[in-house]
């Protein structure tokens, strides 16, 4: 693989903040693959929670998240080191916002199936 | 901090930069690793080799990611580290966290069109 272009504009910056941003993406990765094992748990281990259709479309949802996530962490690391490099402010990011919706959806269907399936049982 | 500290000195914590990103690096093997074995046991709850096949691949993704630790580790032990990580490392471990979601999605999938046939007994939609 070849020396992207972007490597050379700039300035290397302090090595604390390319570190601080690799961290930062790996952060964001194993956030993507702690919903992802969150989505097949609940698939996998958790057979009587709620109508099986909608278990089924959350952990489905969840995969699809990790997904995107994962290729959105690297776009963004790609784009703070070319920020850092050139002297640029970071760039603003809705990422927090939809990880947040993401969590909280997944967080209220869980309790309203905990809540129902109690009931039943 | 001491004001000279701030104006001319290492920054305290200057070294554990490093230390904190080989951790974060051993971090996310871990979390591959965990990834990986879901994998590997839907593939044998659900009957499907193919699944069984990738478990055992991103296995394989989080010892590269272990030695990628290592290779973080000895790059980052200068005095002044300023190593970049190595070239398509980061793509890398992006792209084995898509192969790990697409296994997941269609894990979900194929267990329930196990289901969906009568292989597990009430769990049909």
């Amino acid at each position: 693989m070849r020396e992207p272009t972007w490597r050379q504009e700039g300035e290397d910056p302090d090595y604390r903040f390319t570190l601080a941003n690799e961290r930062t993406f790996l952060a964001w990765i194993r956030t993507a693959l702690a919903l992802l094992a969150g989505g097949v748990l609940l698939h996998q281990l958790a057979p009587t929670l709620g109508p099986r259709v909608a278990v089924v479309i959350l952990s489905v949802a969840l995969g699809v998240a990790a997904a995107a996530l994962s290729v959105l962490s690297y776009t963004r690391w790609r784009r703070n080191e070319i920020a850092i490099r050139t002297g640029r402010p970071l760039p603003f990011s809705r990422l927090l916002v939809v990880l947040a919706i993401v969590c909280a959806v997944t967080a209220g269907v869980l309790t309203v199936f905990l809540i129902v399936s109690d009931a039943v049982a | 901090m001491s004001a000279a500290a701030a104006a001319g000195g290492q920054p305290k914590d200057a070294g554990l930069q490093p230390e904190r990103t080989v951790l974060s690096w051993t971090r996310t093997a871990f979390a591959v690793a965990v990834n990986a074995l879901l994998s590997l046991r839907a593939g044998f709850v659900a009957g499907e080799p193919a699944l069984v096949a990738v478990g055992a691949l991103l296995l394989a993704a989080a010892a590269a990611v272990v030695a990628l630790a290592a290779v973080r580790r000895a790059q980052l032990s200068d005095v002044s580290p300023s190593a970049p990580p190595p070239r398509g490392a980061l793509l890398s471990v992006t792209a084995a966290t898509v192969v790990a979601a697409i296994a997941g999605v269609w894990s979900v999938l194929a267990v329930q069109g196990a289901a969906g046939a009568g292989g597990v007994p009430g769990a049909a939609s």
